[in-house]
C-alpha cells in the first residue's frame, strides 16, 4: 500500500505528464485519418472546405468521444477492481456493460410507447447497469466472501443470459426495429454534435467526481471490509455510491458507443504498476490513461482500412484478451493453484 | 435489413428435382419463406396457392391473414412440415440454410433462387415460376419488368452521372456498397457511388463521405430515428454538396429491397431521386 507516500508533488507530476500525452495523443489523432487534408484550408471556421468539416466535424468531436469513452471505462474498472477486491474485474467482463446494452435496448424498442424522449435511452443503459452490478455481486456473495473466480464465471453467466436475451427481443420485434437494434448495440464513436461529447463529458465527470471522493474508502476497502470497516469506512454506503457511479460511467458509455471490452481491464493494470494502488491517483490516472489508449485505438480502427471502418471494440478486443489471459495466469500462479 | 439481405449461402435452385415431367405439375400448397418470393407468386396469380408465408411478409395485404412459418431469417420446420407444402420456395439466407437441408430429407422440394445481383432477378422470377406450375406467367412477369425497367434506364441514359451516398444507418455510418443488390440499382439509376467500393454493406468513416461530397444523399435510416436529430446529422456538415442544394432525402422502402414485381417502381424512386430532371 502506498497509501502514506502519495505526495501532493507526485499526483500533480503524474497527472501532468499524462495529461500533456493526453493533450499530444488528441492533436496527433486529429491530425491522422484516412483523408489527407489540407491544413491551410482546415481552419476556415465557415465550414465551406471539406478539410475544415473534415476536422472541426469528423475527427476532433470524434476524438473528444473516445478520450472521454475510454476515461469512463478505465475509471469504472479501478474503482470495481478495488471495491470487489479481484483484479479481473471489468465492466464488460462483469456482464455490467451488456446489461447496460439489454435495458438501452428495451427503452430503444419501447420508445414508441414511451413517448420517444431521448434521455429515455441512455436513463434505461443507467438503471441496467446498476441492476446488473447488483446482480452479478449479489449472486457471487457466496457466505460473506466473494471469491475471484466465482465473480468471473458469474459475470460469464450474466453475459451469456442477457445476449440471449437481446436475440429474443430482436427475433420478436420486427424488421426495421430489428435493424435499429443491431446498429445500437454496435454503436461507434463518431459523432458530429458537440452536445454529444459535452453531455457524456458532464455525465463521467459526476461519476469520476463521486468516486474521487471515495478514494480514501477505496483505498481501505482494497484490504477488506472488516479492515476498512475498521479504519472507520462505512462499507454499505461506500459500496453503493461506488456501485451508483460506476454503473453512470458504463451506462452514458454503453448509449453512446456501444459494448466495447477490456479498457476498463487493462488500463487501471498498467497505471496501478507505475502508480501503485492509491486511488487518489490511479482514479485520475486511469481516466487519464484510458483516455490515451482509446483515442490510439479508434484512431486505428478509423484509419487501417481507408475509407471502411472496424468497430473500435476489435482493437481493444485484439489488444485486451490476451493481456487478460496473462493477468489471469499470474494470478493463479502467485495464488499457487 | 443486413441480416435480410446478406444472403450468402449458395442453395442450388431446385426447380428442376421439383418437376421433372417436361408438362409442369402445378403444387396445389407452396409455402414461402421470403417476402419477395411472396410478392412474385401474387403476381404470377400463384396467390391462391400460398399456404402460408414467412413474418417479413407483408404485401400484397391479404398475406397478413396467412399462417406465418416463423421469420425469413429463422423458419419453422415444423410449423412448415404442417402445412403439408407439394412445394416450399425461398431465397437463400444463412438462416433457413438448415431448415431448407431438414425439409428435403423428409422429402419436401425446396426451391431457393439466388437473387443477390440484379442481372439474376429474370432466372430468379423463371425458377419460382416454374416450381409454382406457371412456366408462361413466369416469362410475362419478367417480360413485364423488363420493359419498366428499360423505361427508367432510358429516362436517366445520357445524363451526367451524380454522386451519390445511400446510407442504411448514421451511427455507425452504414452504406449500400457497389456489389449489393441495391448498389447495382444505383448504378443503373445513374449514380457514382460514394460509398468505398468493393463491400456490399461497407461501415464508412465519416470523413471518406465529405471528401468525396455526394451531389444526393439518400438516407433509409432517417424517420427510424426522430426526424429532426437524424436530417441535422448531414445538417452538420454543410461543406457538403448534397446537403447546400437540399438533396438529403429520407427514403425507406421495401420495393427496393425485395427482387420481385415492384422493383420498378422502387427503381423509379430511387432514379427520380438521382435525377429528378428526368420527370420533369
Amino acid at each position: 500500500m502506498a497509501v502514506g507516500q502519495l505526495t501532493r508533488a507526485r499526483l500533480v507530476r503524474v497527472n501532468g505528464v499524462l495529461l500533456a500525452m493526453l493533450a499530444v495523443s488528441v492533436v496527433a489523432a486529429a491530425a491522422i485519418g484516412p483523408v489527407r487534408i489540407d491544413w491551410r484550408r482546415a481552419f476556415d471556421l465557415s465550414l465551406a472546405s471539406p478539410d475544415a468539416v473534415i476536422l472541426f466535424r469528423t475527427r476532433i468531436p470524434r476524438v473528444l468521444m473516445a478520450a472521454i469513452v475510454g476515461g469512463a471505462l478505465a475509471t469504472a474498472g479501478a474503482a470495481l477492481q478495488a471495491l470487489l477486491r479481484n483484479p479481473l474485474a471489468d465492466p464488460h467482463l462483469l456482464g455490467v456493460s451488456s446489461g447496460a446494452a439489454l435495458a438501452g435496448v428495451c427503452a430503444l424498442v419501447l420508445r414508441p410507447v414511451l413517448l420517444g424522449h431521448t434521455l429515455v435511452v441512455p436513463a434505461a443503459a443507467f438503471a441496467g447497469a446498476l441492476a446488473s452490478m447488483w446482480i452479478v455481486v449479489g449472486l457471487s456473495r457466496v457466505d460473506r466472501r466473494l471469491e475471484s473466480y466465482t465473480l468471473l464465471l458469474v459475470g460469464v453467466i450474466y453475459n451469456a443470459f442477457a445476449g440471449a436475451l437481446l436475440m429474443f427481443i430482436n427475433s420478436v420485434v420486427d424488421f426495421y426495429q430489428a435493424h435499429n437494434v443491431l446498429f445500437w448495440l454496435m454503436g461507434s464513436l463518431g459523432t458530429t454534435d458537440y452536445t454529444v461529447v459535452g453531455a457524456l463529458a458532464l455525465y463521467t465527470l459526476v461519476g469520476l467526481v463521486m468516486l474521487l471522493a471515495r478514494a480514501r474508502d477505496l483505498d481501505c476497502l482494497s484490504l477488506g471490509d472488516d479492515r476498512a470497516a475498521e479504519l472507520g469506512v462505512r462499507v454499505e454506503r461506500a459500496r453503493v455510491v461506488t456501485f451508483v457511479a460506476a454503473s453512470l460511467l458504463v451506462g452514458a458509455v454503453v448509449s453512446v458507443s456501444g459494448m466495447i471490452g477490456f479498457v476498463g481491464l487493462v488500463i487501471p493494470h498498467l497505471v496501478r504498476l507505475r502508480t501503485g494502488s492509491d486511488h487518489r491517483l490511479l482514479l485520475p490516472a486511469s481516466y487519464l490513461a484510458g483516455a490515451i489508449f482509446l483515442v490510439w485505438a479508434d484512431t486505428a480502427a478509423r484509419t487501417a482500412l481507408g475509407g471502411t471502418e472496424m468497430p473500435v471494440g476489435v482493437v481493444t478486443a485484439l489488444c485486451g484478451a490476451p493481456f487478460f489471459v496473462y493477468l489471469l495466469r499470474r494470478e493463479r500462479r502467485r495464488a499457487g493453484m | 435489413m443486413l441480416v435480410a439481405i446478406a444472403a450468402l449461402a449458395a442453395l442450388p435452385a431446385r426447380a428442376d428435382e421439383a418437376s421433372p415431367s417436361p408438362r409442369p405439375t402445378v403444387p396445389a400448397r407452396i409455402v414461402s419463406l421470403a417476402p419477395s418470393v411472396t410478392e412474385t407468386l401474387f403476381a404470377l396469380g400463384a396467390g391462391p396457392r400460398v399456404v402460408a408465408v414467412s413474418t417479413f411478409c407483408d404485401y400484397p395485404p391479404e398475406v397478413r391473414s396467412l399462417p406465418k412459418i416463423g421469420s425469413f431469417v429463422a423458419p419453422s420446420v415444423e410449423a412448415i412440415i404442417a402445412q403439408r407444402p407439394d412445394v416450399v420456395i425461398g431465397a437463400p439466407s444463412p438462416g433457413n440454410h438448415e431448415a431448407a437441408l431438414a425439409l428435403e430429407r423428409v422429402g419436401i422440394a425446396v426451391v431457393a433462387p439466388d437473387p443477390e445481383h440484379l442481372a439474376a432477378m429474370p432466372d430468379v422470377i423463371r425458377t419460382i415460376a416454374a416450381a409454382a406450375g406457371v412456366p408462361d406467367e413466369g416469362e410475362r412477369l419478367v417480360a413485364r419488368i423488363e420493359r419498366e425497367m428499360a423505361a427508367v434506364r432510358a429516362r436517366v441514359a445520357g445524363l451526367p452521372r451524380r454522386r451519390v451516398l445511400m446510407a442504411v444507418g448514421q451511427d455507425p455510418l452504414v452504406g449500400v456498397g457497389d456489389t449489393s443488390f441495391i448498389g447495382e440499382l444505383l448504378a443503373e439509376a445513374g449514380a457514382t457511388n460514394v460509398a468505398p467500393p468493393g463491400v456490399p454493406w461497407p461501415r464508412i468513416t465519416l470523413e471518406y463521405v465529405v471528401a468525396r461530397d455526394p451531389e444526393v444523399i439518400i438516407d433509409t435510416s432517417m424517420g427510424t430515428e426522430q426526424q429532426s436529430g437524424a436530417s441535422g446529422f448531414w445538417q452538420r456538415l454543410p461543406s457538403l454538396a448534397a446537403v447546400r442544394d437540399g438533396r438529403v432525402y429520407a427514403f425507406r422502402s421495401d420495393r427496393i429491397l425485395r427482387p420481385g414485381p415492384r422493383l420498378p417502381a422502387g427503381f423509379e424512386d430511387l432514379a427520380r431521386l438521382v435525377h429528378p430532371e428526368a420527370w420533369r
